[in-house]
């Protein structure tokens, strides 16, 4: 049964036009994003590497990959598909369940494919303009891009099922992810507690106090703290 | 429908949607607490004696750094004027779309559209008015007489000024871009992103000086002394820009809208 829940979301995700439009858009934006560093790049006459680059346009994939991850709880809100699915799938703990796990899935899809097209772009860049190459950072850093921006989708996700709309639920993480962290970012330090901020630790090892291995956990009590709120919302409230 | 009713239709209809109120929220308490935190910094900054830590000292630049959040509440008024006529209603109640009611009741569409830019324009500058006093008032309060004001009070009006136009241009640009595609996904993420630090706009000015051309960057020294990036069009000409995109944006929706089916 737990299968079959997860197959009717991942068909619902499927058989959604603007699921895959987003995905195609984030890809897209992905390997623009990673050419137009390079070439920036190599006008501005600046070092980089292959992984840099791909790095750098971590902060814009994540705008397609917050829409991904509002979509799979969003898009159920937006008319009222929500109550054909409770009728088809009454437990909604269960139903829960299957809807994030298709929604991690095409999160970590949407990530994986995005990084990877920026990686083999900037790779070609590198070759095709004149510019400067320095030693690459570890390459293990890609691998913590894709599961920040796999955080980042779920968070999305979380947010979508507490809110339950989809525009609103869309701003709020927008908001949050491009405007209020780097506002507060250059406020105060403790903005390196908000979600994104600690999860980028993953791959950008910028900050003094949170690592690798702590950032990320902060930022799956934060994940935790709302997807808590959402499922209490989903399974106790009326829909 | 007189001038005055169907402005009047506009706004009540505007007024009860609690996502244009969220819209409403973010812009002055989104800015009022941005503030705040921006003013105990600097403020504590300078009792420590280390006023180098933060940017800037004046209670007004505190005030206006929480400009970037007014422009997502700019967006979002501009997007739900347009987005919830198109919304589908509960499959209960027939699942009809407002925007039927709305043109049975009203069918000069140009009219119409007119109408609710009106609307929209007397909203942000109405939430304008609200914010900037308000969190220039509690910069100074907060800061007070322990930095000095670098910035006249005609200078801050100007800018005030300057910050309302850019706010209102972008939620005018946001109902356009939602009109043509009835949608209220492609606006918030391509304008909320856009006037933050992941501007793709920004980015193409490294590549081509024909980017501080687009609507976001060209209207941006309408914030002069927000960080922005060197070059580009001054003010003047750059508000110019940027409303002939609006203009441009407004009309093409605007024809589409007379003769697409609703």
């Amino acid at each position: 049964m737990a299968a079959r829940a997860v197959a009717a979301e991942l068909d619902k995700l499927r058989t959604l036009p603007v699921v895959a439009f987003t995905l195609i858009g984030t890809v897209v934006t992905a390997v623009v994003i990673a050419a137009a560093l390079a070439a920036s790049g190599a006008a501005a006459g600046a070092p980089s590497s292959v992984v840099e680059l791909v790095l750098a346009a971590v902060p814009f994939v994540q705008v397609g990959i917050i829409l991904l991850g509002v979509l799979p709880a969003g898009h159920e809100y937006d008319g009222r598909q929500i109550a054909t699915t409770l009728v088809a799938l009454p437990d909604r703990a269960r139903s829960l369940a299957g809807k994030t796990t298709a929604a991690a899935a095409v999160v970590g899809v949407g990530a994986a494919l995005s990084i990877g097209a920026a990686f083999a772009t900037a790779a070609i860049a590198t070759h095709v303009t004149d510019l400067t190459l320095t030693a690459d950072r570890a390459p293990w850093r890609l691998t913590g891009a894709i599961a920040y921006l796999a955080v980042i989708g779920l968070l999305a996700h979380a947010v979508a099922v507490a809110v339950r709309h989809l525009v609103p639920a869309l701003v709020a993480m927008l908001s949050l992810m491009v405007i209020i962290s780097p506002v507060a970012a250059g406020l105060t330090e403790h903005a390196r507690w908000l979600p994104d901020r600690a999860a980028s630790q993953l791959y950008a090892d910028t900050d003094a106090v949170l690592t690798a291995a702590t950032g990320p956990l902060v930022a799956l009590a934060w994940l935790a703290a709302i997807g808590t709120v959402g499922a209490l919302r989903f399974i106790r409230l009326d829909p | 429908m007189s001038t005055g009713g169907l402005l009047a239709a506009e706004l009540r209809k505007t007024v009860t949607l609690p996502a244009a109120w969220a819209g409403i929220a973010v812009a002055v308490l989104g800015s009022i607490a941005i503030t705040v935190l921006n003013a105990l910094t600097t403020r504590s900054a300078i009792d420590a004696g280390t006023p180098e830590r933060v940017a800037n000292t004046s209670a007004f630049e505190t005030a206006f750094a929480a400009m970037p959040l007014g422009t997502v509440g700019a967006v979002v008024l501009g997007v739900v004027v347009i987005s919830s006529e198109y919304a589908a209603n509960s499959t209960d109640a027939g699942g009809g779309r407002q925007i039927t009611a709305t043109l049975a009741a009203i069918p000069r569409r140009v009219s119409l559209l007119a109408a609710k830019a009106t609307v929209l324009v007397l909203l942000v500058t109405a939430v304008a008015a609200l914010t900037l006093p308000a969190t220039a008032g509690i910069a100074n309060a907060v800061i007070g007489g322990a930095a000095t004001e670098t910035v006249t009070p005609a200078q801050a009006l100007v800018r005030g000024l300057g910050g309302t136009l850019y706010w209102t241009l972008t939620g005018l640009i946001a109902a356009a871009v939602t009109l043509l595609t009835r949608s209220g996904l492609i606006a918030p993420i391509v304008l909320i992103a856009n006037s933050s630090v992941v501007s793709v706009s920004l980015l193409l000015t490294n590549l081509t000086p024909l980017a501080h051309w687009l609507p976001d960057l060209a209207g941006r020294r309408l914030f002069t002394g927000v960080d922005t990036v060197e070059g580009g069009l001054a003010a003047g000409p750059g508000a110019l820009v940027m409303t002939a995109w609006t203009v441009l944006l407004l009309t093409v929706a605007a024809v589409v809208f007379r003769r697409r089916d609703a």
